[in-house]
C-alpha cells in the first residue's frame, strides 16, 4: 500500500515506534518498562502493552508522590502511568517535544507540560499558573508552534512566554509613559488614542534560558485552586489569572466589590 | 495515472480519480470524466470542467438516506464529475490518505472528506464507543478498491494493530480504522473516579485483530474527558 506518491503515512507499530521520541512533531512515543511516568490526565491517546493509569491520589503510589510530587493544588490533574508498553501522548494538536533537565530547574507554565519521569520533581512555582521542575530526568512540553530559546536580558510578551530554565523569576515591565493615569488605563483598555498591545512584557535578567513559542495563543490553563492562605504568600487570597490569561475557569473567588487585577494594575 | 487494479472484476475501463495531497491540508483530486464523493462544500478550487451534485442523505439511496435520518449518522455529501482537478479542504485540518483493497474503513462522518465514486459508503452501530467519542452510536463504513480521504486535528498517527499487539486508543483521539479489528470499549469508572481522583482514562478502546487504527494528536470533546 505504500510506494504510491500518496498513498498514505507511515504505518507505525510497536517495533517501529522511536523510544522516548517524537513520532512526528505533534506525537511523542513514551516507552514503559516496569517504569512509572508522571502524566496530565487526557493527554494519552494510544497505547501498545499493558499500561495502568492511576490517579495520584491512589494509595499504592503514596511513596513515589510523597519524593516527586509536590503540588497538591495540581494532584487532580496528573496521573502516574505505569506498566509496560509504548504509549502516545499528544495536546491539541499543538507542537510536543522532550527535554532533559540535567540537575537542573525549569519553570513552565502549568498547561504546557505533558509529562515528566518521577526522578523529576514537581513543585509549584511562586509565579501563579507556573510549574518548577527540579532534578535529573526527561519532561514533555507542548508549545504552540516550534519553541525558541533566548538568552536574558529579554524582555517578552506575556502571551508568548512557555517557561524558563535556571534564571531568577521574571518581573513585570510597563511602559510607563503609556500606561500610568486615567487617561493611560483608558487607553490600554479600549486600545483607543493607540494602544500598541505591547505596553506590558515580562522582563527577564540573570543567567539562564527563556522558552517561548512562536504564536500568541494561549493554551487553556487548567484551573489549579488558590495556594495556603498564609502571610508571605504571593497570591494567597485566590489565583490572580495571569495577564492575558483566558483559562477556562481562571482566577479563584474574587471578592464583592473588588473590580479585577486590570483596574488596579493601572491605579484605578 | 492512478495503479491498476489487480482483481479482474474491477480491471475494465473505469478511469480511476487520483488522490493527492498538496501540502498537508488539501486534497487534489485528478479526474477524467469520473467521479468522487465528497463533502458538501468542500470544494476550495477546480480547473477543467467540473459538475457538482448535491446527494440527499449520503449517496446510498432511499434505505440509506433512511437509515442515516434515523442513526443520525448524517452526511451531506455531493459528487463531483468532471474532466481535470478539483482541490478539496475542510477547516484547514490535516488530510490522510487512505487505501482500500476490498476492506472496509469505519470513519466517523465528521472526519470523512472524500472518497472514490466507486467505494460503497455505509452505516454501522458501534455501541458504546461511539457514545463515549461524542459521535453518537454510529459511524460510517467505507467499502471497496479505492482510495478516501480522511481529516483530522493534527496529522494522524496511523498504528498497526496485529494479534499479539492489541492497540489500546483514547476515545478522542480515535478517527478511523481499516481491517478485520474486534473492537471493545473498557470503562475504568472505579469510585476514585466519582472522587475526582481517577485515572483520567477511564474509557478506552481497546482494538485487537489485524489492521490499522488511525488517532489524531488531539482530543475530541468527550463526556469521559474529565473523567
Amino acid at each position: 500500500m505504500s510506494g504510491y506518491p500518496g498513498a498514505g503515512p507511515t504505518v507505525h507499530d510497536p517495533m517501529t515506534l522511536p523510544v522516548d521520541d517524537n513520532v512526528n512533531a505533534y506525537t511523542f512515543c513514551v516507552e514503559l518498562k516496569g517504569s512509572q511516568w508522571f502524566l496530565q490526565k487526557g493527554k494519552m491517546i494510544a497505547y501498545y502493552g499493558s499500561i495502568d493509569f492511576n490517579g495520584v491520589g491512589h494509595g499504592r503510589l503514596d511513596r513515589l508522590v510523597r519524593t516527586s510530587f509536590h503540588s497538591p493544588l495540581h494532584a487532580s490533574d496528573w496521573v502516574v502511568a505505569e506498566g509496560s508498553g509504548k504509549m502516545l501522548l499528544a495536546d491539541r494538536a499543538f507542537d510536543v517535544n522532550s527535554y532533559d533537565l540535567d540537575n537542573g530547574n525549569l519553570t513552565i507554565r502549568s498547561g504546557n507540560l505533558l509529562a515528566f519521569q518521577p526522578s523529576l520533581s514537581l513543585k509549584q512555582s511562586i509565579v501563579p499558573g507556573f510549574l518548577t521542575l527540579i532534578g535529573t530526568g526527561k519532561f514533555v512540553a507542548a508549545s504552540n508552534g516550534p519553541v525558541v530559546f533566548m538568552e536574558p536580558p529579554i524582555r517578552v510578551d506575556p502571551q508568548a512566554l512557555v517557561g524558563w530554565a535556571d534564571c531568577p523569576s521574571p518581573c513585570h515591565h510597563y511602559d510607563h509613559g503609556y500606561m500610568t493615569g486615567v487617561m493611560g488605563g483608558l487607553r490600554a483598555l479600549t486600545g483607543l488614542g493607540g494602544a500598541s498591545g505591547e505596553e506590558h512584557q515580562f522582563e527577564f535578567v540573570g543567567a539562564g534560558t527563556v522558552l517561548l513559542q512562536s504564536t500568541e495563543t494561549l493554551m487553556a490553563e487548567q484551573a489549579t485552586g488558590a495556594v495556603p492562605h498564609q502571610p508571605g504568600v504571593p497570591g494567597g487570597g485566590g489565583t490572580p489569572g495571569m495577564p492575558g490569561g483566558h483559562g477556562g475557569q481562571s482566577g479563584g473567588p474574587r471578592l464583592p466589590g473588588q473590580l479585577g487585577d486590570l483596574q488596579r494594575r493601572f491605579g484605578l | 495515472m492512478g495503479p491498476v487494479p489487480s482483481t479482474p472484476a474491477t480491471a475494465t475501463f473505469r478511469s480511476v480519480a487520483m488522490f493527492r495531497l498538496q501540502g498537508s491540508k488539501v486534497l487534489a483530486v485528478d479526474m477524467t470524466g469520473d467521479a468522487v464523493k465528497a463533502k458538501n462544500g468542500s470544494m476550495v478550487a477546480y480547473d477543467g470542467q467540473m459538475t457538482f451534485k448535491k446527494l440527499s442523505g449520503g449517496g446510498e439511496g432511499i434505505r440509506g438516506m433512511v437509515t442515516r435520518r434515523l442513526t443520525g449518522e448524517q452526511m451531506t455529501v455531493m459528487e463531483v464529475t468532471g474532466q481535470g482537478t478539483c482541490w478539496f479542504a475542510d477547516r484547514a485540518s490535516e488530510i490522510n490518505l487512505v487505501r482500500l483493497q476490498g476492506d472496509k474503513l469505519y470513519v466517523e462522518s465528521s472526519n470523512l472528506l472524500a472518497t472514490e465514486a466507486g467505494l460503497r459508503t455505509g452505516t454501522s452501530f458501534t455501541g458504546l464507543r461511539g457514545a463515549t467519542q461524542g459521535n453518537g452510536l454510529f459511524t460510517t463504513t467505507v467499502e471497496g478498491h479505492g482510495q478516501a480521504a480522511l481529516t483530522s486535528d493534527g496529522p494522524a498517527v496511523v498504528l498497526r494493530v496485529s494479534p499479539q499487539y492489541p492497540l489500546t486508543v483514547d476515545p478522542g483521539a480515535y478517527i478511523a480504522h481499516q481491517g478485520n479489528v474486534r473492537q471493545s470499549f473498557q470503562s475504568g469508572v472505579t469510585f476514585r473516579t466519582l472522587l475526582g481522583e481517577g485515572g483520567g482514562e477511564a474509557f478506552q478502546i481497546r482494538f485487537e485483530g489485524d489492521g490499522l487504527v488511525y488517532v489524531q494528536p488531539s482530543e475530541r470533546n468527550t463526556i469521559a474527558g474529565d473523567v
